[in-house]
């Protein structure tokens, strides 16, 4: 009992059946598509996303909450204590006088690395003979360890025999207590900086001249400018933006410098060299006063966060003018 | 040769300037490298100069500029009063340790970064940009209790996790970049032949990227083997102390009277340069595309 229509009709809904239900198992098969892309996104990005919450994001958090507890690790109860340990600090002069030379110290750096690599880097991008040979070895001070560089000087530093004070006596006829002086500790650990981190900045410039087209420079001749000129009306806006890039890394950086100081000076004399970190540590591994420690690291990190702001603020302006 | 020598005739007078002019260049430039290169040199020159000189010559009024008499002597000493050996195998698993961990964990999420077009990708790839300003001073109250629970002090897996998480995210930076301009195409091809991303990883996109891989296992190798606050505080025993932290016992400990050892901590400092030294002749030019290629886009 079969109408032609009706066949028809019963094989046109067969048909649209099947379409439904081929495309319900695309979906399915797509979003099976999609369920595997993400267990793929969640394994690719698993070790690196936990390595950071492991041992960035997690402590950092657990740090904001002690900054507020007073925590000695060998007598364990932590104790609320609200914003003392803020208080505190105000009259600590060892966490006063950390503030101002960390800041002092890594802006002096930072510009003296500034200014010192963009210097090296135009010397390193002329031709001369063993050019090659001298390049690499500008990567030895950035390559040794800053333990080694901060042993190093401190050795020549030395007031007795050290190398420096007995070039000085030769030639100019005086000798400095370098590390036992207020200013002249100050001005040895910040030159060791330069020292070590100033072939790295001209690495980086170095680079960047290298993408200097030629073609301006001798357009540049042309017009008659001398190499002076060139460099500040050629090369310097042209590298502007990597040299406000590399000074605001080298800022942030330095802010969180420790071995340097740990190893030539501890600090001294009094507090004349030292800088936040050092003190955290002091606090935190020699008091074993966590919480106070925890809450000059808040120091440190509300300092960290204005320069990185500012700095990003200045790089934005940088873009827009060049 | 003949129109070079009639060109260079032709105005005598401001040839001359020239010539002098040119000279004064000349000079300027070999005085300036000449200089450059004392002022690199010269503090490594001082620390090898005092590890191969005896003791009593280290201690004279005016100083010795020239090695006068040879000697192993401080390496002996140093060898004979800390485990150095034990440090130096303790370094070399830290350094490369990290090194590993850091470049395959880095490698991963850089793949899913740059290739995975995901929501949220460039929130994650700042995330762990800004994670690199947090200072790592900042951190270690924190884990020392952590670590202090878990029983991660003075063991390996410890600090190398502490380590290789630090220098991630730099890693993440230079490769992502990387990745972007490795032609997409290659990759489609071998999904179409059903390579599964696993074996597609291995068997395709490492060996493209061999050379930056090499470069950073090499840069994160000297960035550990230089490292000194992780295992200063998370490595206290014999079993697990780096050469920094042995090189920084030495320098810091109090003296009595006799002033510090200048003679053992130089030689302590070209033990654990030597090794750095060699990384970076051999690889110096890997070592410079690796290091600007980050810092120059």
């Amino acid at each position: 009992m079969s109408h032609p229509i009706s066949d028809e009709v019963r094989a046109d809904a067969a048909l649209a059946r099947e379409a439904v239900q081929e495309r319900a198992l695309r979906r399915r098969a797509g979003r099976r598509k999609v369920a595997r892309r993400l267990v793929t996104l969640f394994l690719l990005l698993l070790p690196a996303v936990g390595l950071r919450l492991f041992t960035a994001v997690y402590p950092y958090l657990q740090t904001i909450r002690l900054s507020f507890y007073e925590y000695n690790p060998a007598f364990p109860p932590e104790r609320f204590v609200g914003f003392e340990n803020f208080e505190r600090m105000a009259s600590d002069p060892s966490v006063t006088s950390s503030v101002s030379f960390t800041i002092l110290f890594v802006v002096v750096s930072t510009m003296l690395q500034l200014i010192l690599g963009l210097l090296v880097a135009l010397l390193l991008n002329r031709a001369f003979f063993g050019r090659g040979l001298v390049r690499a070895i500008n990567l030895i001070p950035w390559a040794i360890p800053m333990v080694v560089a901060a042993i190093g000087f401190r050795w020549m530093y030395n007031a007795q025999y050290g190398i420096i004070n007995d070039l000085l006596r030769r030639t100019l006829g005086f000798t400095v207590a370098w590390l036992t002086n207020y200013w002249s500790a100050r001005v040895a650990v910040t030159a060791t900086n330069v020292w070590k981190s100033t072939p790295f900045l001209a690495l980086v410039f170095l680079a960047s001249l290298q993408g200097v087209p030629e073609e301006l420079y001798e357009a540049g001749r042309v017009d008659g400018t001398n190499r002076l000129t060139a460099f500040f009306h050629i090369t310097l806006p042209l590298i502007l933006p990597q040299v406000t890039t590399l000074g605001l890394f080298m800022l942030v950086w330095q802010l969180a410098s420790f071995d340097l100081i740990f190893t030539m000076t501890g600090g001294g004399p009094g507090y004349a060299t030292q800088v936040l970190a050092y003190a955290i540590y002091q606090v935190a591994f020699t008091g074993l006063n966590f919480g106070y420690a925890s809450a000059i690291s808040m120091v440190l990190f509300v300092v960290v966060a204005i320069f990185g702001t500012l700095g990003v603020l200045l790089y934005r302006r940088v873009e827009v003018i060049y | 040769m003949a129109i070079s020598s009639s060109k260079r005739r032709e105005p005598a007078f401001a040839d001359r300037r020239l010539r002098v002019l040119s000279w004064l260049d000349r000079l300027m430039l070999i005085l300036s490298v000449g200089i450059f290169l004392f002022a690199v040199l010269f503090p490594f020159y001082w620390i090898a100069l005092s590890s191969f000189s005896p003791r009593y010559e280290l201690f004279t009024i005016p100083p010795r500029y020239w090695l006068s008499t040879f000697t192993l002597e401080n390496y002996q000493v140093l060898a004979d009063n800390i485990p150095l050996l034990r440090y130096f195998f303790n370094s070399l698993i830290f350094a490369s340790g990290s090194s590993v961990v850091s470049v395959v964990a880095a490698f991963l999420a850089s793949y899913a970064l740059a290739r995975l077009r995901f929501r949220g990708a460039d929130l994650v790839f700042v995330g762990f940009l800004v994670s690199i300003a947090l200072p790592q001073i900042g951190t270690l109250v924190p884990l020392f209790d952590l670590y202090n629970r878990l029983h991660m002090i003075n063991t390996y897996r410890g600090l190398i996790i502490l380590m290789s998480s630090l220098i991630t995210p730099f890693t993440i930076w230079i490769l992502v970049p990387f990745i972007q301009q490795i032609p997409v195409e290659i990759e489609e091809a071998a999904t179409i032949d059903g390579a599964r991303l696993p074996q597609m990883l291995w068997h395709i996109v490492v060996p493209v990227m061999r050379p930056a891989l090499v470069t950073l296992l090499i840069l994160n190798f000297i960035i550990s083997w230089n490292e000194l606050l992780y295992p200063l505080v998370f490595a206290t025993t014999r079993a697990t102390k780096t050469l920094s932290v042995g090189l920084v016992e030495l320098a810091v400990q109090p003296t009595s009277g006799g002033g510090r050892p200048w003679h053992l901590l130089s030689a302590q400092s070209m033990i654990m340069i030597i090794p750095v030294l060699v990384l970076v002749l051999f690889f110096q030019r890997l070592i410079i595309t690796g290091l600007t290629r980050g810092a120059v886009k």
